[in-house]
């Protein structure tokens, strides 16, 4: 059965249909503007230069039709996690003492919670959701086709420089496919694990420590499940003849219109001025 | 008049649900199987099979609608001890890859045992028994890596360790699927001999209706998540809107019985098994 | 122009040869498979049937011996890529080999790997989903695919690189019988129009519909014939741990008690003829 519910979390690499705009733009613009905003995304530190990258990036996932819920529903398993890692930075990240918020003290214990922590965490925040919701635009509006091919356009001037564009860009293909394969996978292991009595009894206490555990050793299983259908698709690609990007012919290629020009020239312009906020006097 | 081990009724499931990918799976399924019988659950890919079993030890909990009572339990009630309910059912996947986790294959076999709370030396007797019927030898390979097996090995160890835990009722999905025809009878033979003298209860997934007509006393036909057909395997293959008006094969040994009798050959009853067609043919040919 | 599209002479195989338990697979098997003939290899699991799939198309090479397609050695490195375009072997797991998103990119991968240029792939793709009756699903993503399509769509992707043999591993295994059945009416009409096939099955109602069966027993061939021939064999068929299709099964045991029937029952129609060769009476 092809759908299970661990699929629910794994929102990468699934290509959703839904005809919208950005779905139709050419591949190779979108991953150049996908890496543009990443960069951008890196570098934006601050309140303002954040809030406009995120209400740009919300706005593009709305345009693609995307279901925010879904998406965001796919990182609450991490969310304990980010909230102590949180928790940690704003108590321990320091910083200078006259920025700071609150100052507290057990006797040796001093902990400074500083304004600077505070924009830390927050536009970290910030920026894992934009993490998060731009893979989503790229990996669930693109089939894995046109990624390739995307990724190949784009590597190709590594090609001239004798590197393996080509290859490279069918590595990444491949490795996109298998994620929910190994999601699939990963699930049946579980259940049958589960099935014999591993994770019931015990108290639910320690469940998350059990769970880390279990996860810890899914991973042997899993790895020897990947390798043997990666030597059997190697087997497979042989057998069709595959040998690298050397003369291969493509059945459907993307044409560059103005829709994507104009993708592409919004993008720079975003990025462009996410930038300049960062160097605004006020933060 | 046997107890009732299995019953559910009216069960609804759906897989990823509040996603764009929602698909429903169970649309209404029944099941009933009474203790001591294997009970077959045939369908087309698709159908439900798989779902409907992971219902029967509590891996889905019914949450739409429906009822699931398993071994006098009823699935769906939050008190229900999950635990409890996984040592007396045992299900074996379709896939032994899946199932295998310990490093070596002694390991794996004991690890149901050992839930249950065994002394190591019942352990012992139960891995022992569970390899031999298997018939995987316990000294040639208890000490092999799991990983190191091939398919047909991988199958038996996987069986071996959901044997060893004894369950009164035993779920396989699609455990013969790939099997070649030597692999597939030892299998009949030792399920045949689990129910015959552990008391075993079976409930068996499976798309060849061959190894249903030769080994099931009943079976359930499910399509589109839910249960068009079910009851005595005699019953089913043998009624007038049977597998046929539902657009599923038939087994080989029913088609040649329809095919006899519409050339007014008369071959009285419903035979099943190979044996049975045979043995009804001579005693029908003209002396 | 040699009969025989495919020799393969004394061929050994052995895995793991260097290793401390090395595995032998093939131990001198000659067979030949000629153009436009149906062939079945029938044998229990681990017989060698899987291995010998692969030398017949030169992904594996034989340690000992030789496979040769038109002439051509399989250890001739510069043939590979025309004798995998000539024998197009499935394998039996459709979700291992498949690279790309949809069922058109799928079905195009093999002839891109060719280098032929775009509006003849258009055209062998176009040609090779129709054959497999998946043409109306050519946009479809093919996670969505049905088990059966999807054993569908990996011949496909071999026909499309129009090949003169199709050598099946077990393609029919894991499909019920409905999916089994639409996947033998689309290799026959394929035999039916020239293409030679070679299928490695378990089922013995499959192998009685070919024109050749052979059967494998530990790396060696050990029977050899029609079907009519080779499941006549009952002896030495019980031995190899393989079965008879069901009416031959109960001619048999019928011809044991003492039946007149005649010798070589193979198919259901056959055996009814034998039993009632009269009319039947108006009901």
């Amino acid at each position: 059965m092809a759908s299970i519910a661990s699929l629910r979390h794994v929102s990468i690499g699934q290509y959703i249909a839904m005809g919208s705009v950005v779905h139709r733009l050419d591949p190779r613009g979108k991953l150049i503007c996908f890496g543009l905003l990443i960069i951008a995304t890196v570098a934006a530190t601050t309140y303002t230069s954040n809030v406009l990258l995120l209400a740009a990036v919300l706005g593009l996932v709305l345009l693609a039709r995307l279901p925010v819920g879904y998406l965001l529903s796919t990182v609450k398993p991490a969310v304990p996690v980010i909230l102590i890692l949180a928790l940690m930075q704003l108590l321990f990240y320091g910083g200078s003492a006259d920025a700071a918020l609150l100052t507290l003290s057990w006797g040796p214990i001093h902990i400074v919670v500083g304004r600077d922590a505070v924009r830390m965490v927050v536009t970290s925040l910030l920026r894992f959701l934009d993490l998060l919701f731009l893979t989503s635009l790229l990996t669930n509006t693109t089939t894995h086709g046109e990624l390739t091919r995307g990724l190949e356009s784009v590597l190709s001037p590594l090609n001239a420089l004798h590197l393996p564009g080509h290859e490279l860009a069918m590595i990444g293909a491949i490795a996109l496919r298998f994620v929910p394969i190994l999601g699939e996978q990963m699930e049946s292991i579980l259940m049958a694990r589960e099935s014999r009595g591993v994770g019931t009894g015990g108290s639910s206490r320690w469940r998350v420590v059990r769970n880390a555990q279990q996860v810890a050793a899914l991973i042997v299983p899993l790895f020897v499940d990947a390798y043997r259908r990666s030597e059997e698709m190697m087997l497979a690609m042989q057998a069709r003849c595959y040998r690298g990007g050397r003369g291969r012919t493509h059945l459907l290629e993307s044409a560059w219109r103005l829709s994507d020009a104009l993708a592409l020239g919004l993008t720079v312009l975003l990025v462009a001025s996410v930038l300049a906020l960062q160097h605004l006097p006020f933060h | 008049m046997s107890e009732t081990v299995v019953r559910v009724a009216g069960l609804r499931h759906a897989y990823m649900v509040g996603t764009p990918m929602e698909t429903a799976a169970l649309r209404g399924a029944e099941l009933t199987v009474s203790r001591g019988e294997i009970a077959a659950l045939v369908g087309p890919d698709g159908a439900g099979k798989s779902t409907l079993l992971r219902f029967l030890n509590a891996l889905l909990r019914p949450a739409r609608m429906g009822q699931v009572t398993v071994l006098g339990s009823d699935a769906a009630a939050p008190s229900l001890d999950v635990a409890a309910l996984r040592r007396r059912v045992g299900l074996v996947f379709q896939y032994p890859h899946h199932q295998l986790f310990e490093r070596y294959v002694g390991d794996d076999v004991a690890y149901g045992a050992r839930q249950l709370g065994l002394s190591a030396p019942e352990v012992r007797e139960r891995v022992a028994w569970a390899m031999a019927a298997v018939g995987l030898d316990l000294d040639a390979f208890k000490d092999r890596a799991t990983f190191s097996l091939s398919g047909g090995e991988m199958r038996r160890a996987a069986l071996a360790g959901v044997l060893a835990m004894k369950p009164e009722l035993l779920l396989l999905d699609e455990a013969t699927t790939g099997l070649d025809p030597g692999g597939r009878s030892e299998l009949h033979t030792l399920l045949r001999r689990l129910r015959d003298l552990e008391g075993m209860t079976v409930v068996l997934a499976s798309n060849d209706m061959d190894e249903v007509a030769e080994l099931a006393d009943s079976v359930t036909v499910l399509q589109g998540g839910r249960t068009v057909a079910a009851g005595p395997v005699r019953d089913v293959f043998y009624s007038a809107d049977g597998l046929q008006a539902v657009g599923l094969t038939q087994p080989s040994t029913v088609g040649i019985v329809g095919a006899l009798r519409e050339r007014g050959f008369a071959l009285p009853g419903e035979p099943l098994t190979l044996a049975e067609v045979e043995e009804g043919i001579w005693r029908a040919l003209p002396a | 122009m040699e009969p025989d599209l495919i020799r393969v002479v004394d061929a050994h195989y052995t895995y793991d040869a260097d290793s401390d338990r090395p595995i032998p697979a093939l131990r001198g098997v000659s067979l030949q498979v000629r153009r436009g003939e149906r062939l079945a290899i029938i044998g229990r699991n681990g017989s060698g049937k899987s291995t010998l799939a692969k030398c017949l198309n030169g992904l594996l090479l034989p340690t000992q011996g030789d496979a040769l397609v038109k002439g051509m050695s399989t250890r001739d490195a510069e043939a590979a890529q025309r004798i995998r375009a000539t024998v197009g072997l499935v394998l039996q797991n459709p979700d291992n080999q498949f690279v790309a998103t949809t069922v058109e990119e799928e079905a195009a991968f093999g002839p891109e790997n060719l280098g032929i240029p775009r509006a003849e792939l258009r055209a062998r793709v176009d040609a090779a989903l129709r054959q497999t009756g998946l043409w109306q699903q050519r946009d479809r993503n093919l996670q969505h695919l049905s088990a059966g399509e999807k054993a569908r769509l990996a011949v496909a992707g071999m026909l499309a690189m129009q090949p003169e043999c199709l050598v099946l591993d077990e393609s029919t295994a894991m499909l019920d019988p409905g999916a089994r059945r639409e996947l033998l009416d689309v290799v026959r009409a394929l035999h039916a129009k020239g293409l030679t096939v070679v299928s490695i099955t378990h089922f013995m109602a499959e192998a009685a519909e070919a024109e050749r069966v052979i059967a494998l027993d530990g790396g060696r061939i050990a029977l050899e014939g029609t079907p009519r021939e080779v499941f006549a064999q009952e002896a030495v068929l019980d031995r190899l741990g393989l079965g008879l299709p069901a009416a031959a099964g109960i001619a048999r045991g019928l011809r044991r008690r003492g039946w007149t029937g005649p010798e070589s029952i193979l198919h259901t129609d056959e055996l009814v003829l034998a039993l009632a060769p009269a009319e039947a009476r108006p009901t």
